[in-house]
C-alpha cells in the first residue's frame, strides 16, 4: 500500500473502535461530523517509526475524554480521575494508531503512547499533516489525526 | 465448566480491565501483569513452589510491552516444558498479514486484532475448548 | 424523522415474536442506527419510511433482515461451530466414502447473506477433503446487495475476529488496506445466484450436502413445507441436510429425518440408506 491513508481510513477504524468499546449498543456513535466546538484538551499520541514515520493523535475535548475513561474502565462519569483519563486516551491512541499502521508501508513499529493534557497545536512542528477526522461524540469533540513527519527533521521528531 | 486461571499481560491498564472484565464473565479467575517480565517472574514463581495446579491455564497477551514484548513471552514460554498446557492468545493492535503468521509461528494458539467486541474473545475461547457450547454474554 | 411510537412498536413487536428478544422503549436509538443501513439499501432516505415499508409490503425476507440487524447473533464465520465441527467429523467420511468413484461434492449455501456461510463452506472443504477431490459450493439469496457484498469477499477486521480461527485467517484470507479479502482459490470455489427460496427453484443439484439455517423461522409454517420439500428434492437420496440451532425438520416435513451429530443435528432423507458413524451414538 503506497497511498496515504485517508479521512475515510479514519472513519472506518474510528468506528470500530467505538462500536468496539465505547458505544457497544450503537445508542451513542461517534458521527463523522465536527463538533459545534472543535476543542482539543487531551490528546493521546504514538508515534510511527520505519518505513514510514509520523504520529497518529486523539484528541478529545474534556467532556469526551470523562466519557471515553468512564466507558473503557467500566467505571461511573463521577469516579474518572485524571489517570483513569491517560490510561484511557493512550489506549485509544494506541488501538486506533496500530489500525492506522497496517494501511502504511511494512515494516513499521509504534511506539507507546503518550497523553498531553493540553492541545496538540505546536508539539509536532516538523510534521504535516496527511488527514484528519473530526468527529462529534456525546455532543462533544474528538478528533483523529495523521502527522507525517518531514524528511529534514526526522531524526530530531522521532523519540 | 472448569474456571480456568487466566493471566492478563498488557501494558495499558484500561486494556487489562476490558479483558478481566470479559474473562470474569466466564467465571475464570485473572492475574494481571503489565508486561512480558512480570509475567515470566509470575510463573517463574509458581512453577520453583512445585504446585503446578497453581499453573495459569490460558494467558491473553499484548505485543507491544515494556521489557519483555508478547512474542518474546511466547517464544519462552512454548520453550518451556512445564508450561505446555498453558493456551496462548494474542490480542494486540498488530493486524498485518505477517505479524499474524510470525505470532502463530511462534507458538500461540490464537490471535485476536484489537479493537475486538466480546463476542470474539469468547468465539475463540470456544473454539479453543475452554468454553463448552459458548456462554450467552 | 424519528421513529413514531407506533413504528417502533411494529419492530419491538416482530422482534420480539421471531427472536424473543424484547426492545423496550428508550431503545428508539438502537432502532434507528442498527436499520438506518437496510433503509439506504431500499433507497429510502429514513428509518420511519422503510418502517412504514415493512409493515405496508410485509415479506419474510425485509423481516428478516429487521430481526438480523437488530439481534446481537449476527452471521458469522464459523456461526454456531458445531455443524461444521460434525461437517469434519460425521458428514465428509460418510461422502467420502460413498463419493469414491466421481470424488466430487456439491454444495448449497442457501440465504447466504453476506457470504460467511458459503465461506466457511469452502475453507472447511478445501482443508478436509482428501487430495484429488473437487467440490463446488452454490451460494444463493434473495437480495442482490447481498450477494454483491458475498461476492465480493471482503470483510473488516471485526467480522473476521468473529469464529474464525487465526490459523485459518492467514490461510484463507489476504489483507487489503483495513480489510481482509477471501482468497482467489476459494472464491473460484463459490458461485453466487440471486434465489427466491419461497419461490419454484430453477433446476439445480443434486446436492450432497445443503445449508439452510436461520432462514425457515421467518416463514409461516405452509411455506416452511413447500420450501423444505423442493429443498429435499435437490438432495441426494443419502445427502445431508443442515438447519440453525433452533430449527428442525420434525413437525413440518416427515420426508426428512434427524441425526443426532455431536451437539447438533443433521437431517437426511428416511430414505437414505443407514450409515450411523461410531461417534454419533450415545450422544444427546
Amino acid at each position: 500500500m503506497t497511498a496515504n491513508p485517508t479521512e475515510n481510513d479514519l472513519r472506518v477504524i474510528a468506528e470500530q473502535v467505538w462500536s468496539s468499546y465505547l458505544d457497544v449498543d450503537g445508542s451513542k456513535p461517534l458521527l463523522p461530523v465536527p463538533a459545534a466546538k472543535v476543542v482539543v484538551d487531551v490528546t493521546g499520541s504514538v508515534s510511527v517509526t520505519g518505513a514510514w514515520r509520523g504520529h497518529v493523535l486523539v484528541g478529545c475535548s474534556d467532556g469526551a475524554s470523562r466519557n471515553a475513561a468512564a466507558a473503557l474502565l467500566g467505571i461511573e462519569l463521577d469516579e474518572v480521575t485524571d489517570d483513569d483519563v491517560a490510561d484511557a486516551l493512550g489506549e485509544l491512541a494506541n488501538i486506533i494508531g496500530g489500525n492506522v499502521k497496517s494501511l502504511l508501508p511494512e515494516p513499521c513499529a509504534l511506539s507507546l503512547p503518550h497523553v498531553h493534557v493540553e492541545g496538540e497545536a505546536g508539539r509536532y512542528p516538523a510534521s504535516t499533516e496527511v488527514c484528519k477526522l473530526n468527529g462529534t461524540w456525546l455532543e462533544e469533540s474528538v478528533t483523529v489525526s495523521v502527522l507525517e513527519s518531514t524528511a529534514d527533521f526526522a531524526e530530531a521528531s522521532a523519540t | 465448566m472448569t474456571p480456568v486461571l487466566t493471566m492478563v499481560i498488557d501494558d495499558s491498564r484500561a486494556m487489562r480491565l476490558i479483558l478481566k472484565r470479559i474473562v470474569a464473565q466466564l467465571g475464570f479467575d485473572v492475574v494481571e501483569s503489565a508486561n512480558g517480565k512480570e509475567a515470566m517472574d509470575y510463573l517463574a514463581g509458581i512453577l520453583e513452589a512445585g504446585d503446578d495446579s497453581k499453573l495459569p491455564g490460558l494467558a491473553l497477551v499484548d505485543w507491544n510491552m515494556p521489557e519483555m514484548n508478547g512474542l518474546e513471552f511466547v517464544t519462552a514460554v512454548r520453550a518451556d516444558q512445564r508450561l505446555r498446557n498453558m493456551t496462548l492468545m494474542m490480542v494486540t493492535t498488530e493486524s498485518e498479514q505477517s505479524q499474524i503468521v510470525r505470532a502463530l509461528a511462534s507458538g500461540a494458539h490464537e490471535y485476536v486484532i484489537k479493537p475486538f467486541t466480546p463476542d470474539a474473545i469468547i468465539d475463540k475461547l470456544t473454539l479453543l475448548g475452554l468454553v463448552p457450547n459458548g456462554v450467552a454474554v | 424523522m424519528s421513529l413514531t411510537a407506533q413504528e417502533f412498536a411494529f419492530i419491538s413487536g416482530l422482534v420480539r415474536r421471531d427472536a424473543a428478544i424484547v426492545l423496550e422503549t428508550g431503545k428508539e436509538y438502537l432502532v434507528e442506527a442498527r436499520l438506518l443501513p437496510l433503509a439506504r439499501a431500499l433507497g429510502v432516505p429514513t428509518v420511519s419510511e422503510f418502517v412504514n415499508y415493512a409493515q405496508r409490503k410485509p415479506e419474510p425476507e425485509t423481516h428478516r433482515r429487521i430481526v438480523d440487524a437488530l439481534t446481537t447473533n449476527e452471521t458469522s464465520f464459523f456461526r454456531d461451530g458445531e455443524p461444521f465441527n460434525q461437517l469434519v467429523t460425521m458428514v465428509l467420511p460418510d461422502l467420502v466414502a460413498r463419493r469414491a468413484a466421481n470424488r466430487t461434492l456439491k454444495v448449497w449455501s442457501a440465504a447466504c447473506s453476506s457470504g460467511q456461510e458459503p465461506y466457511t463452506l469452502a475453507i472447511v472443504l478445501q482443508d478436509a477433503l482428501p487430495a484429488g477431490w473437487s467440490f463446488d459450493i452454490i451460494a444463493t439469496d434473495i437480495s442482490s446487495e447481498m450477494l454483491e457484498r458475498a461476492e465480493a469477499g471482503q470483510y473488516s477486521q471485526l467480522e473476521v475476529n468473529r469464529g474464525l480461527p487465526a490459523t485459518l485467517l492467514v490461510r484463507h484470507f489476504e489483507r487489503t488496506g483495513a480489510s481482509w479479502k477471501v482468497s482467489p482459490a476459494l472464491r473460484k470455489a463459490v458461485t453466487f445466484k440471486r434465489l427466491n427460496l419461497a419461490a419454484p427453484l430453477p433446476a439445480m443439484g443434486p446436492f450432497d450436502i445443503v445449508f439452510i439455517r436461520n432462514v425457515l423461522i421467518y416463514f409461516d409454517v405452509q411455506t416452511k413445507r413447500s420450501v423444505l420439500q423442493r429443498v429435499a428434492s435437490t438432495l441426494r437420496p443419502d445427502g445431508w441436510l443442515f438447519l440453525g440451532s433452533a430449527e428442525t425438520t420434525i413437525g413440518i416435513d416427515d420426508r426428512f429425518e434427524r441425526v443426532v451429530a455431536g451437539r447438533t443435528s443433521a437431517y437426511r432423507l428416511r430414505s437414505a440408506p443407514k450409515t450411523v458413524p461410531a461417534n454419533a451414538v450415545g450422544k444427546g
